[in-house]
């Protein structure tokens, strides 16, 4: 008989994981219940060519409707709000149910709200989905001055892309330096140097006691009681997993949905993948969780092997980039558990790239450098954390020196 | 099919296995590869963003992207792995006397 497999969440995880079910399965039913009313699309160009007019949202969708018809993978906008795992159902809230074998949770994460005066709420505005990289970009285009709270990946982006529509842009952030969550001080103070270069304006060590609005403009009263005027409200400080559907049930929660090397949930025949799962990594022995491009779609397949029944461990690298202005930052593996950094090039335009280091083995890598000059460093890194190669310090540290041939057999 | 469409790139030993140069003709960019099995040339530029190809990393028939980890086939030109979704444009390369030609149409 045919089994069931049920995708609860659209995005990138979601399809790629279908599409890996269907490449090992031809028979089985799958069906992906997303929340939103659009194909699964790629969110990197929200923040950027979107915003910047050099995407349309048709450009964004990682297939077409005839790929999934193709592949007999059924799409389905609706919204789930209850889960019997114990009788593997899904309930609508009209108490309409699905039935699985198989489920893969994907439903990704969500934006974290500022606490301020809730008369303000729907004056923030956030960017996470498609729905709301519009509505920013329609609303901006009659505003100069916006401030941007928050001063990680998605609020450096948005700065980005405002100051090249030549708006005059602010960003406010908490910590002592940019991206403080993940990226090394040294690669984050060259993204600040590259900002304030094209005028935008970056407030560090700051918290915002007040906001008021007076006639359609926004005084931000900041704890230094210095004063911002501002015509528009962006907010980026970071997501937390969507979970809440869970919350209530027996389905093991911690920072996501706990999951093993293989994808699978504390549930028999329930798997999570993507920005919603905090999974054990063997390489680090640990548990991460990641919201990035690779990680989503590579989990995703990962998971959707291991639904069809190949069972595949999940030993991915961690790897993620930012683009602001003509800058590509990347990173691969983790950037926080280390004895030694090792510094690789000191110039933008050839790219800087920071090492980091374990018992000689490197754990991970930050670079940044004019597009696209630190990516096959950082790629190459990758390769030698996965297979744990030992690398001469100097090599490392000598741009003169090719990483490729380390990799090479 | 003209002698002329022939334009040269460089000698077999400005390029070593398993990598890649630019080369730069008139206003296009090229990437020339050397593979076990010999040379190889695609457009410079990858389909996803306007990035040069020849700081990817070139990967047994593979170039991978340096900016978002697109992929393309060396031979083919088929684009393998998003970001990138459109092929990359390839071109014919032969050998002479230690030279290597690219025909540019």
């Amino acid at each position: 008989m045919n089994k069931n497999f049920i995708i609860l969440g659209g995005g990138q995880a979601a399809v790629y994981a279908a599409r890996e079910i269907r490449k090992n399965d031809k028979e089985s039913n799958i069906k992906i219940l997303s929340e939103e009313n659009f194909l699964p699309y790629e969110r990197p160009p929200l923040s950027k060519d979107f915003l910047l007019n050099k995407k349309n949202q048709e450009d964004l969708f990682f297939h077409s409707s005839d790929v999934l018809k193709n592949e007999n993978i059924d799409f389905e906008n609706i919204s789930i709000n209850k889960v019997d795992f114990e009788n593997k159902k899904l309930f609508t809230k009209n108490d309409d149910f699905y039935s699985y074998d198989s489920l893969l949770i994907s439903t990704g994460s969500e934006n974290k709200k500022l606490s301020l005066d809730n008369n303000l709420n729907d004056d923030i505005y956030y960017l996470r989905n498609l729905e709301e990289a519009k509505t920013i970009k329609e609303k901006v285009s009659n505003k100069n001055k916006i401030t941007i709270i928050g001063g990680g990946f998605i609020g450096l982006e948005i700065a980005s892309s405002l100051s090249q529509l030549q708006k005059k842009v602010t960003v406010i952030e908490i910590g002592s330096q940019l991206m403080g969550r993940i990226i090394p001080k040294q690669i984050a103070d060259l993204v600040q140097k590259t900002h304030i270069q094209y005028g935008n304006e970056i407030i560090l060590n700051k918290q915002i006691n007040k906001i008021i609005k007076k006639n359609g403009i926004y005084e931000i009263l900041l704890n230094d009681n210095s004063l911002i005027e501002t015509d528009f409200l962006i907010a980026g400080i970071g997501s937390a997993p969507s979970v809440k559907l869970f919350e209530h049930t027996n389905l093991k929660l911690d920072n996501g949905i706990v999951t093993n090397e293989f994808c699978e949930t504390s549930i028999k025949d329930v798997y999570a993948a993507g920005d919603v799962s905090n999974f054990y990594h063997p390489l680090y022995e640990r548990t991460i969780r990641l919201e990035s491009y690779q990680h989503a779609q590579n989990h995703g397949i990962c998971a959707g092997k291991n639904i069809a029944g190949v069972k595949t461990e999940y030993t991915s690298i961690p790897w993620m980039w930012s683009d602001q202005f003509n800058l590509n930052l990347q990173l691969t593996g983790i950037c926080d558990d280390y004895d030694e950094i090792i510094e690789r090039g000191n110039d933008i335009n050839n790219g800087v790239i920071y090492f980091f280091l374990k018992n000689k083995n490197i754990r991970g890598a930050c670079g940044l450098g004019i597009a696209g000059k630190v990516g096959r460093d950082i790629r190459i890194t990758s390769k030698l954390t996965e297979k744990n190669i030992i690398v001469d310090k100097q090599i490392l540290a000598d741009q003169n020196q090719k990483l490729n041939k380390l990799i090479q057999k | 099919m003209s002698e002329e469409n022939w334009i040269e790139v460089g000698s077999t030993d400005s390029i070593e296995e398993e990598d890649l140069i630019r080369f730069d003709h008139q206003d296009k960019t090229f990437c020339v590869y050397r593979l076990t099995d010999g040379f190889y040339a695609t457009d410079g530029i990858c389909t996803h963003e306007a990035v040069h190809l020849e700081d990817g990393l070139v990967m047994d028939d593979e170039i991978e992207c340096p900016m978002h980890q697109g992929i393309f086939n060396i031979k083919s030109g088929e684009a393998l792995s998003p970001p990138a979704c459109e092929d990359l444009k390839t071109y014919p390369v032969k050998v002479d006397n230690d030279k290597i030609f690219i025909k540019i149409d």
